[in-house]
């Protein structure tokens, strides 16, 4: 990123929440349509997705997560989830989430990066198999960048992480 | 339960086929519950789970809550977690440290060795009564550690648990002998899945190299190599078909040993190399020399498997714990380790892998729960009763020692799993 832009971005007003809410909403709503690619585009390279499987688990490198997905691996993950012969995904899961509860936690002087919380609740429905409901608290790591808002740091934090789980195919 | 006699279960298991009920019958699974995971040597936990005095980690043997502790002078037990009074679990939650294990109900305490600590009003039960170890937290009948790894029977007459590995001891040496300290440690929680399917599903499904070409079809990549599934710029993904078409895993090998264990061939031709396996690599050298440390270091074996519900994960340095519920529904534990003087990056990167391969989200396991879910559906269709095991039969190499080989996929592993099952529920 040039000076130039970092200057412009100083200069520039810092983000609402409203406008953070609406960012999420919208990511919500790309998974919630299974448009995976379009929701892989919005997260930076340098991104990571992340549900621990443990309550207060401080980091991804010590403990089993129950996603942890860099760039390369969220990719490998979506060329899955597209792939025809996916059998966990035939017939395939329906889901709706819904948010609720956004404060912005930290924003970064320079208004470049922001640090959103929010609750989540999410249900899946797939022929053949039992309703599933899952929630827990979202939190957002956000960059301000030339392409508008990227994802750096997504951490789905579920109520009940540390417990067994059926097959999980959709990222929360 | 006229029908449950010897005859009956050894009608169900035939040398190439064995029958649906095994897999869907709820009452067989009653008897499973006593024959084979009363009588046999099972997996219990790791030691170092429970590394300091009072340290305790709450599992189960089927039903049965059990408790792995750590008593004062450093000796592991293994305890059934009822309290020897009214019978209430005395520890809840997963793990903790308590110098004397209290009962919530009424009270009693009691030593990590489950002897009795301390009872509340004591005088006024029958003197001498309470000494009974039995009114204490009863032990299990026999356990052993080979390498820390904590076995426990609940059969006194069981043969002694080196005996009963034979062979497939070399499962637990091959892992332990890559920590450059000769120690694993189970370190960073574990993956826990479950599907609504028998346990018998997942337990044939780990030696069944015939599988991975439809079932895990979606792993393949536009370069034809399965996403990479362990660290290091060689030896970490692997092409997956041949160029006659035929899935390269597919070709490989599967052994069948004595006692039901089974172990699969290794679908990495390469040493695993590069970054910072070689920083690993060096320490290994330095502490066992070249020779060696390439022997620890060859790919025998994708994974071990020992009976009834142990899974040595050689290819992801992990163990896998098969825990049944009830006929229909089983619960799975994946533990990577860590390697005990390795750089921790290694182990960093063990956990980060295993994510992707064996955790409820990843992305070979879930099409196995789809795999074992359609299975237990399927089975309840009545116009075919049997389920075959025929591949390879006839082909098999007998290597000696109770170490049967089959090439090509043979499910000479399953058939090994099977007769075992058999002779145990008809002993």
């Amino acid at each position: 990123m040039s000076t130039a832009t970092l200057m412009k971005q100083a200069t520039q007003p810092a983000l609402t929440i409203e406008v953070l809410r609406d960012f999420i909403e919208h990511e919500a709503e790309l998974l919630d349509e299974q448009r995976f690619d379009d929701w892989a585009a919005l997260f930076s390279e340098d991104a990571v997705y992340w549900a621990p499987a443990a309550r207060d688990q401080a980091n991804w490198l010590n403990h089993v997560s129950l996603f942890y997905d860099d760039k390369h691996t969220m990719k490998t993950r979506i060329q899955r989830l597209n792939h025809p012969m996916i059998h966990c995904q035939d017939p395939r899961s329906t889901c709706v989430r819904v948010l609720s509860n956004f404060k912005l936690e930290w924003v970064a002087e320079d208004g470049s990066e922001y640090r959103v919380r929010s609750k989540f609740l999410m249900l899946e429905d797939r022929p053949g198999a039992e309703r599933r409901f899952f929630g827990g608290r979202l939190t957002h790591t956000l960059r301000r960048s030339d392409n508008g808002l990227q994802i750096v740091l997504k951490k789905v934090a579920l109520t009940n992480c540390d417990q067994a789980f059926p097959m999980l195919t959709q990222p929360f | 339960m006229s029908a449950y006699n010897n005859e009956h279960f050894r009608n169900l298991v035939l040398p190439d086929r064995v029958h649906r009920s095994i897999y869907i019958d709820p009452q067989i699974f009653e008897i499973e519950l006593d024959k084979i995971f009363g009588r046999t040597w099972v997996f219990v936990g790791h030691d170092s789970q429970v590394p300091n005095a009072g340290d305790y980690y709450c599992t189960s043997i089927g039903r049965q809550p059990i408790v792995l502790s750590r008593g004062e002078h450093g000796k592991v037990h293994v305890l059934y977690n009822r309290c020897g009074h009214r019978g209430a679990k005395v520890l809840s939650g997963v793990r903790g440290n308590q110098r004397i294990f209290t009962c919530m109900y009424h009270g009693w305490g009691f030593h990590p060795d489950g002897s009795r600590a301390g009872v509340p009003m004591l005088r006024d039960f029958p003197t001498g009564l309470l000494d009974d170890p039995q009114f204490g937290m009863a032990p299990l009948a026999r356990v052993e550690n080979y390498r820390g790894f904590v076995f426990a029977c609940q059969d006194p007459s069981v043969m002694p648990l080196k005996e009963y590995l034979g062979e497939a001891i070399r499962g637990i040496d091959e892992m332990v002998d890559r920590a450059p300290d000769g120690e694993v440690e189970f370190w960073a929680g574990c993956h826990r899945y479950t599907f609504r399917g028998n346990w018998k599903l997942q337990m044939d499904n780990m030696a069944d190299t015939y599988h991975p070409a439809a079932c895990h079809a979606s792993t393949v990549g536009p370069d034809g190599r399965q996403f990479q599934r362990r660290a290091g710029a060689e030896g970490g993904a692997a092409p997956f078909f041949a160029p006659n078409g035929e899935a390269v895993v597919s070709q490989l090998g599967v052994r069948g040993f004595r006692n039901g264990h089974s172990s699969e061939q290794s679908l990495f031709d390469k040493e695993q190399r590069g970054g910072d396996i070689e920083e690993y690599r060096a320490i290994m050298v330095a502490k066992f020399g070249e020779e060696r440390t390439a022997e620890i270091m060859k790919n025998r074996r994708h994974s071990l498997t020992l009976f009834p519900t142990t899974d040595i994960l050689m290819a992801q340095t992990s163990v896998r714990i098969v825990k049944p519920i009830a006929v229909d529904l089983t619960e799975v534990e994946i533990w990577p380790v860590r390697l005990k003087g390795a750089p921790e990056k290694i182990s960093n990167d063990l956990v980060k892998f295993v994510n992707i391969t064996h955790s409820a989200s990843s992305f070979i396991q879930t099409d196995d729960l789809e795999a074992f879910e359609r299975c237990q559906q399927g089975l309840q269709t009545q116009g075919t009763d049997w389920v075959l095991l025929a591949r390879g039969i006839g082909a098999e190499i007998d290597e000696g020692n109770g170490v049967m080989f089959g090439p090509r996929s043979s499910e000479v592993g399953m058939r090994a799993k099977h007769q075992m099952w058999r002779d145990l529920m008809c002993a």
